[in-house]
């Protein structure tokens, strides 16, 4: 018999974007680890925190939640829910929330491991679960625990007696930090984070911004990945480099006629939600045999922070996606479908996030109806893998296929 | 008028709101609807408008399933259902808090599952005790006041708004004293739950005439004998079947957290501010011990040991509102709290939507051989 000949991957290119930016995400356990190790305090932080405060005053935080959905896409997810709800937690409780509970209390966990937190950062922009969770965190480790509440807003704009509230407590946050760290604002210092975010937001908008072309030079999948950078690291400045090489990569892929797609782009998607992480493979192969690109999803526009002054930060956090009301998150959709030339809308109803999935059906109705597209939805979770049926997901994406080959066929006729 | 006259007085409001509804738009009044869990209702007392509570109903649900996922507590869920229904005609408009994810979204479907009533956001804030927690909250009260006027045409004035301040203090004092009273009392868990359940439909000077009374009959009443003494938390303990296997088991709810019900009386409003809007932002700034308010100290954790000690409860049931991740986060710290005490605790998961009472009855038979 003779030996098995494996194919080997070809080393990653070291001045990629995937490489750089795969290396970004993965120092900030590393930093966060070393850091702890020296004794520093290292926070857990939610991950739309306004990072430029930890940044600016050289602080070490490590995001929950991404830790939450790199264990669950390596299949830890299940392990760990078992565990929190073994402690009373009911299996209706956010995933992440119950994986990062687990954590606190089982202290390892192979698929992703972080430093235990000395403090915890919440804000509650993204929903309000984040500060039952956090509390949770805070109580268990009694440690200090410092919220920067961001009301759900009703409204189209956000007000300036918001904005004040939002500012009042950040400047609340920075000094009560200052006090426990005995780490120092700097002015200065921020500017230039403000600089650095202001760079990795604006690449990245512009990066997602490629799929405009057809075919769309990447595979809507790869925003998955890269977006761990624009959680754990918008403020660095490598960050900022990283998603211009990104851009730079997506104009070449158009310019050659090539793409991170692989396969003819038959139909192109919007997917809604957060991606399905114990099950991303079977989601992205779902689409990717049938030709179904997803070149655009709400995180194209969720993590681009871009603002002039302090109080364009507080107001561009008190914006964020799950903080609009629906005729706000409706018309970011629209324009993001029309922008990319999307034929179809794909909706994961997570059962993690209740504020997420909760008004989307009429919002995805409204969607539809705007731009003239089907849209289908299927049942799943973050990262609780019990909560997904591939047969559920196969028939929908199917029948989502049809539907848009139906409109296609439709518009030929005319 | 004897006590179980005025229970029944009460019991037949609480299990019939539209009449109370009918009563008071007849008597050419405007109605207004106030979500779960607070709204500024001293507020909405002092234009002249009826505020009553709405906090879903047992019935299946159909219409609101095109708009909520399964996963949303069925209290939100029933609230758009009755919406949509048309439960609440001759409302003229619904107060939705943002104090959770659930209630988030229900703000946003009934503008489009009931276009024809107003949906009047109230965005309260969390970190509510420094200065610029309380400046937040007052801009919100107004944005209220502002849209309320548009939506019913009453008009708001400071003195009004002291006096209903007085009213909602008043009948506050009567609902403790009730609830204080009802721990030694012969009163069924029934008749309890309507005493509270009626408040969300009627106007307080009304309610606090009556509870009065309630109140000094309890006073020189048979007192409880029944051997197994529970203290109840969670949103609701609304469902009467649910209630019945308490009072059919001898089991007596002797105190309680539930945030239809104790929650609401705990915090007054202090009278002595110039401006009474800035009173009302104090008041919430004073507000502590729930899961929808921000706590790093848990401190509604150590609040509920010490009540059900305090009414020499034997046991705390937890009624957990399904898909209510707010509760669902405090039950384990809570569990915890209990334990390390030697009180016993049981976790009964309730719904809008059951209809099958026979597993809550045997938990409630086995917790109460337990203590």
């Amino acid at each position: 018999m003779g030996e098995e000949v494996k194919k080997s991957r070809p080393a990653p290119d070291p001045n990629s974007a995937k490489f750089k930016l795969g290396k970004i995400a993965a120092d900030a356990y590393t930093d966060a680890i070393a850091a702890k190790e020296r004794g520093e305090l290292v926070g857990w932080c939610a991950s739309n925190f306004p990072v430029e405060i930890p940044e600016t005053l050289g602080l070490y935080v490590c995001y929950p939640e991404n830790q939450a959905a790199g264990i669950a896409a390596r299949g830890g997810g299940v392990r760990l829910c078992n565990e929190a709800e073994s402690e009373g937690y009911s299996n209706d409780i956010c995933a992440y929330a119950r994986i990062s509970l687990a954590y606190l209390k089982v202290k390892d966990a192979p698929e992703q491991n972080m430093p235990q937190p000395d403090f915890v950062l919440c804000c509650n922009n993204i929903c309000n679960c984040m500060i039952k969770w956090y509390e949770n965190i805070a109580i268990e480790r009694n440690i200090p625990m410092y919220l920067i509440d961001i009301p759900y807003n009703p409204d189209y704009e956000v007000s300036d007696a918001e904005v004040e509230y939002v500012r009042e407590q950040f400047w609340d946050v920075i000094h009560s930090l200052e006090e426990y760290t005995g780490k120092k604002w700097s002015d200065e210092k921020f500017k230039e984070v403000m600089e650095y975010s202001g760079k990795a937001s604006r690449m990245w908008i512009e990066a997602t911004s490629q799929a405009k072309y057809i075919p769309s030079p990447f595979n809507g999948f790869d925003l998955l990945n890269h977006m761990a950078v624009m959680v754990t690291a918008r403020g660095k400045k490598e960050a900022g480099e990283a998603m211009e090489q990104l851009l730079k990569e997506y104009k070449e892929n158009h310019e050659n006629g090539t793409s991170t797609f692989r396969g003819e782009e038959k139909y192109r998607i919007m997917f809604e939600g957060i991606a399905c992480w114990p099950w991303l493979r079977v989601t992205s192969t779902g689409l990717k045999s049938r030709g179904i690109n997803m070149v655009t999803t709400i995180y194209a526009d969720a993590f681009g922070f871009i603002y002039d002054d302090f109080d364009g930060m507080c107001r561009a956090y008190a914006n964020v996606p799950n903080s609009m009301n629906l005729e706000q998150s409706r018309d970011k959709r629209i324009k993001l479908c029309k922008d990319n030339h999307v034929e179809g809308l794909l909706v994961h109803t997570n059962r993690s996030c209740k504020l997420w999935s909760g008004f989307m059906p009429e919002m995805s109705r409204q969607i539809g109806e705007a731009c003239g597209i089907p849209v289908v939805s299927f049942d799943g979770d973050q990262a609780d893998a019990r909560n997904f049926s591939e047969a559920q997901y196969d028939t929908r994406v199917q029948g989502l296929m049809e539907l848009m080959e139906a409109n296609k066929a439709g518009k030929e006729d005319k | 008028m004897a006590v179980k006259e005025l229970f029944a007085q009460l019991h037949e409001i609480a299990e019939n709101p539209r009449a109370q509804l009918d009563k008071y738009l007849a008597q050419g009044k405007k109605v207004v609807a106030v979500a779960p869990i607070y709204t500024p209702e001293e507020i909405i007392h002092s234009m002249g408008i009826v505020p009553m509570g709405v906090w879903g109903a047992d019935l299946e649900l159909n219409e609101a399933k095109k708009y909520f996922p399964a996963f949303i507590s069925a209290i939100v869920q029933s609230i758009l259902e009755c919406g949509i229904r048309g439960d609440y005609k001759g409302v003229s408009a619904l107060v939705v808090p943002s104090l959770c994810d659930n209630l988030m979204v229900l703000g946003q479907n009934w503008k489009y599952a009931v276009p024809d009533i107003p949906y009047v956001p109230m965005s309260y804030p969390q970190n509510r005790k420094p200065a610029y927690g309380k400046k937040f909250c007052k801009a919100s009260y107004e944005r209220v006041i502002n849209d309320l006027t548009i939506a019913t045409g009453c008009k708001y004035s400071h003195p009004a708004l002291r006096e209903s301040i007085k009213i909602y203090n008043e009948h506050n004092a009567v609902m403790r004293e009730f609830a204080e009273l009802a721990s030694e009392a012969k009163i069924s868990a029934v008749e309890r739950h309507d005493v509270f359940k009626s408040a969300w439909f009627m106007l307080k000077e009304e309610h606090t005439a009556i509870v009065k009374q309630i109140n000094e009959e309890l006073k020189n009443g048979p007192k409880a004998d029944e051997t197994a003494r529970v203290y109840v938390s969670g949103v609701l303990a609304d469902a009467p079947q649910l209630l019945k296997v308490f009072d059919d088991n001898g089991v007596k709810i002797v105190f309680d957290d539930v945030a239809a019900e104790s929650r609401q009386y705990r915090t007054d409003c202090p009278e002595d501010f110039q401006d009474p809007i800035d009173g009302m932002a104090q008041k919430w700034a004073n507000m502590d011990n729930c899961s929808f308010l921000y706590d790093r100290d848990k401190k509604r954790v150590g609040m509920i040991v010490e009540q059900a000690k305090a009414h020499k409860a034997q046991g705390v049931i937890v009624l957990m509102t399904k898909f209510s991740d707010t509760e669902e986060f405090d039950f384990v710290p809570i569990k915890r709290a209990c334990e390390k005490e030697g009180i016993q605790i049981l976790n009964i998961e309730v719904d809008r939507q059951m209809v099958n009472y026979e597993q809550a009855s045997t938990m409630i038979q086995a917790f109460k051989e337990m203590i």
